[in-house]
């Protein structure tokens, strides 16, 4: 599958062959970092002194960039799709094999924050747990009541989230003869055949 | 047991043959425990043809007196004697002290179960259900092919009578992470219970 790009996106990238490799590995590594953390202006500002081109066109050039490698990331394309799309550019063979490094080198962890962005349920962190036994309360003295209380933690949307939860043993037994079931069902026939044969 | 001048009042009252023959005793000593144990019961449980010929002021505080005592027994887990010593005190004859006894000791234990169930607690999971799912792409990333679990516990509140759900996503290895942990409780409880 090759890479669409668009006409506005090829001049952003019209850039990138007029400054030597050594800046064009330093956007890449400003694209990177901006995915991960935001984008910050005050270096676009910094870098147009030092090459002597204006502002806007050091932040085309690493927004163009950007999304050469999030495509690229998210479409998961072959090394031998990407040489083809980033040949229609029109560079040199020293800056596509630049280009195809960069796209290699840092695939993985775009995909991790791509898969961020999904519409996203409260994940599972942790849990923790503590056995009690109650002994009395205001209505009822002389009790034996064990329960089991849990403190769930969930992460959503960078948040934690902690839930305080209790339950009784058979409960408990429950819970956890119901997911292993859950677990099993991975190593079953069916399981195996769709995750073998949807690639 | 701390109670009060009004129940030994009632009490009195009830010990006294003349103001309840044994029939009408019998009757509100029953008409008592079901008030108290039977979720149906309502205002006619003492709506009986024998227990007519009594005040009804007299008939309500006698049975607020005995349901207050029975309330009190069984929050402290009272014994047969400890009933025995104080329906003495009241005068009450030896028949009576026994059917007292009789009917308190077959009532016992729902009696245990309905005043445990009564307080505040943390809320409490009941069950739980899960969803494997295989995902394929979104539209930020494609090609993802992973399994994901979705699980759903259900909880139960006892003050709100609310019943919220918790639910959370999470891959194989949080599911393992999840199950190792409720089996070391599990463990854990079975360890204590032989000690």
């Amino acid at each position: 599958m090759l890479l669409d790009l668009s006409e506005e996106h090829k001049e952003h990238l019209a850039f990138l062959p007029q400054v030597d490799s050594a800046v064009v590995a330093e956007f890449g590594r400003i694209a990177v970092e901006f995915l991960r953390r935001g984008s910050n202006p005050k270096i676009y500002e910094g870098a147009a002194r030092k090459l002597s081109v204006s502002s806007d066109t050091v932040q085309h050039g690493v927004e163009g960039l950007t999304y050469l490698l999030t495509e690229s990331s998210k479409l998961m394309i072959s090394e031998l799709d990407f040489q083809d799309s980033v040949f229609v550019l029109g560079f040199s063979e020293e800056l596509n094999k630049l280009l195809l490094q960069l796209y290699l080198d840092n695939r993985k962890e775009i995909r991790t924050i791509l898969n961020e962005l999904a519409p996203d349920l409260p994940s599972y962190h942790s849990l923790e747990w503590r056995l009690d036994v109650q002994l009395a309360s205001r209505s009822l003295r002389q009790q034996i009541k064990p329960s089991v209380t849990f403190k769930l933690h969930l992460n959503h949307n960078g948040d934690q989230n902690t839930k305080v939860l209790q339950t009784d043993p058979a409960t408990l037994l429950h819970l956890v003869q119901q997911l292993e079931q859950a677990l099993e069902e991975m190593k079953t026939n069916h399981c195996r055949r769709v995750v073998r044969n949807i690639k | 047991m701390e109670l009060s001048a009004s129940v030994q009042r009632g009490f009195q009252t009830l010990a006294d043959p003349g103001s309840f023959d044994s029939n009408a005793f019998a009757l509100l000593l029953r008409a008592a425990f079901q008030s108290l144990l039977d979720a149906q019961a309502d205002e006619a449980v003492l709506d009986h043809p024998d227990l007519k010929h009594i005040d009804p002021v007299v008939l309500k505080h006698c049975h607020a007196a005995a349901a207050t005592y029975i309330l009190e027994a069984g929050k402290h887990g009272a014994d047969k004697s400890t009933l025995s010593t104080y329906l003495e005190d009241c005068k009450f004859d030896p028949e009576r002290i026994e059917l007292f006894c009789t009917e308190y000791q077959n009532n016992k234990n729902s009696l245990e179960i309905l005043l445990g169930s009564i307080g505040r607690s943390l809320p409490h999971i009941t069950d739980v259900s899960w969803r494997l799912e295989y995902q394929i792409k979104t539209n930020q990333l494609n090609k993802m092919y992973r399994p994901a679990y979705l699980v759903t516990l259900n909880v139960e509140n006892t003050d709100s009578q609310s019943y919220p759900e918790i639910s959370f996503s999470c891959n194989m290895e949080q599911l393992q992470d999840l199950v190792g942990k409720l089996k070391d409780a599990s463990k854990s409880l079975e360890r204590a219970t032989q000690l």
